[in-house]
């Protein structure tokens, strides 16, 4: 029995889509209480307006390290973290096995939870040996090896950990981060332990933050539940001396959570029930044959390519490919949240067209039907 | 109540095979219907391509035509936009309903006989199943006619022809390449025939490796023939 099909996490769907739909409706009750939350917890709290507000916030507080060090997260792809600190001076350091790859070889992700499925053994261990000037056969398990090996000894100096998070409580002032490889539990360990979330992962209580990052898992991978499902909620604390609060034992002694608008709130609130599994991209029969040139950034797939109009823009969602999409619905019948994509993809396309961004085919079949009442000449 | 039978874009101009056969067997079930001599566009390709103000122009010319006729339909997209569209856009419902669904009534009703040993398999179109929920009319009448072979995937699981969305027209090498996809799971399945129910659908899958064909196509070609007659 396929594991979607399981009583127990069909039941959890329904439970995660009446969740997200109440999150997403009561988006700005959720965000103001955040705040009240983490300043609770000792958590510093931020809302960037915009990816550059964001990554100025962030740079704000790395601008002293030579080198720090990130998870994979599409929020943190979306405001282009990486090359804007690059461009700073400081080195950045992908800690996902998949992203790492991506990065020695300058390429671009093709799946949320699995970026370098596209290359074969031989491409990977040609590219390690020429960027880590190492030798290493073509075999999974020296290139994971290796991998970590020079990942581990970079962390050693890092001071500050950047990751993503999967589900925000608002009530509870908790992160909750999805991983299997261990690395974010390695990031949320350093000095400092900064988070940035879309304002769209928000949900109320860490009960529902728990159930969303474990739908997430079973529709993105197939099993039950990932290796770890990490739970920040403040800094590392100690009263054991004393009943003396002392801040700062082997964790971070510093947590920041940077909430990005980004245009979320222009979108529709069906659009923002997304929980990122990435069901809809395998499922799409047009990113089955176009690959990641159906997306922008690690926003993939028709979903993917609608959301870009919101943090984005007409010009983008057009070169995203919002006119390859058949409008054929596969990815909603798939979807743990059934988000109804092709209805968003509709809407857009009609702003994406008033901007001017249109195709010759389409205007010509246009201008047909007005002066003949048929498509075709 | 007046039938009409509203034809579509496709059907008038690129696959009028399957007007042709639709026609053949409304005749031979003695179905009174009429034909709209100056049909323009249902408005879904504007619909679905971001002109939905145009789009809006020519439902509100449509909708003066038909009045309070029925409207019989071979085309899944013009299905959907009349059943789905038109109510959400002008707040009318539209009495349609789509060929597929006439023939298994007028094999329920004895109307037209068929019978066949073809081993066929369908096609869903997007619009008609996933979008619409009909699924069973189809099937229903292939299996009188013979076997029906499912593909890998079917019903709302079903993959894509690559038609849809203005994709044929705007990246016509998309659309074949997902077509491709989809002629690989009917070759699968053994069948004489891919069927469907869509004049785009037909339009994007044809292919030389295996025959596809509009259901009409397969009831007209059956029709009053000895039983064991294959479809070449």
């Amino acid at each position: 029995m396929e594991i979607i099909e399981d009583p127990m996490i069909r039941e959890l769907k329904e439970t995660v889509k009446n969740i997200r739909e109440t999150s997403i409706k009561n988006l700005e009750k959720l965000l103001q209480r955040v705040g009240e939350s983490f300043e609770d917890n000792d958590i510093e709290f931020y809302i960037a307006e915009t990816g550059e507000e964001a990554n100025n916030i962030i740079y704000d507080i790395v601008k002293d390290e030579k080198t720090i060090a990130k998870s994979k997260s599409n929020t943190l792809t979306e405001i282009n973290l990486v090359k804007f600190l690059e461009k700073k001076g400081l080195e950045v350091i992908e800690t996902d096995l998949g992203d790492r790859i991506i990065q020695l070889t300058n390429d671009k992700p093709i799946h949320p939870t699995a970026p370098a499925l596209h290359f074969n053994m031989e491409e990977i261990a040609d590219t390690i040996n020429e960027k880590l000037k190492v030798k290493v056969d073509a075999n999974p398990e020296d290139i994971m090896n290796t991998i970590k090996s020079d990942v581990l000894r970079k962390l050693e100096d890092v001071n500050v950990g950047i990751t993503g998070a999967n589900a925000v409580a608002a009530y509870d002032g908790s992160i909750v981060m999805v991983h299997n490889e261990g690395n974010i539990g390695l990031l949320s360990l350093k000095d400092t332990h900064i988070v940035v979330f879309g304002i769209d992962k928000l949900v109320s209580t860490l009960e529902d933050a728990i159930s969303v990052a474990k739908l997430e898992t079973v529709y993105a991978t197939g099993s039950r539940v990932p290796s770890y499902i990490g739970v920040v909620s403040g800094p590392s604390k100690t009263a054991d001396i004393q009943k003396i609060l002392l801040k700062n034992m082997y964790g971070a002694s510093r947590v920041v959570a940077i909430a990005l608008d980004n245009g979320r709130r222009k979108a529709p609130p069906e659009c923002l029930w997304c929980i990122g599994c990435g069901t809809c991209i395998t499922s799409c029969p047009i990113y089955n044959v176009v690959g990641y040139d159906f997306g922008y950034k690690g926003y993939l797939g028709g979903r993917g390519v609608a959301f870009t109009n919101f943090i984005e823009g007409e010009r983008a969602s057009f070169d995203a490919g919002i006119y390859m999409c058949t409008l054929c619905s596969r990815c909603t019948t798939k979807c743990p949240l059934e988000v109804p994509i092709a209805d968003i993809i509709e809407e857009v396309r009609c702003k994406v067209q008033r901007a001017g961004y249109k195709l010759d085919a389409h205007e010509n079949i246009k201008r047909n039907i007005k002066e003949t009442g048929t498509p075709f000449r | 109540m007046d039938l009409i039978y509203f034809r579509g874009c496709m059907g008038r101009e690129r696959v009028p095979e399957i007007v042709r056969a639709t026609r053949q067997i409304l005749d031979h079930a003695g179905v009174s219907y009429s034909i709209l001599e100056d049909e323009e566009c249902c408005g879904s390709v504007l619909l679905r391509t971001g002109f939905r103000e145009d789009a809006k122009e020519k439902i509100n010319e449509n909708l003066n035509l038909f009045s309070d006729s029925r409207l019989l339909v071979s085309c899944a997209g013009c299905y959907r936009t009349f059943k789905i569209d038109y109510p959400r856009l002008f707040n009318v419902k539209v009495d349609v309903i789509h060929s597929s669904h006439l023939f298994y009534q007028l094999l329920e009703a004895g109307e037209i006989q068929i019978k066949g040993d073809l081993k066929v398999t369908y096609h869903d179109p997007c619009h008609l199943g996933r979008h619409c929920g009909e699924y069973d009319a189809p099937r229903k009448v292939l299996e009188a006619i013979g076997t029906l072979v499912e593909m890998e995937d079917h019903h709302m699981n079903a993959q894509c022809c690559g038609a849809g969305g203005g994709v044929k027209s705007a990246y016509p090498h998309i659309a074949e390449k997902v077509a491709q996809e989809r002629i690989k799971q009917a070759l699968n399945t053994g069948a004489d025939i891919l069927c469907t129910t869509c004049p785009f659908c037909k339009y994007n899958l044809k292919s030389h490796r295996i025959k596809v064909m509009d259901i009409s196509e397969i009831i007209a070609n059956l029709m009053g023939v000895p039983r064991s007659t294959k479809i070449n």
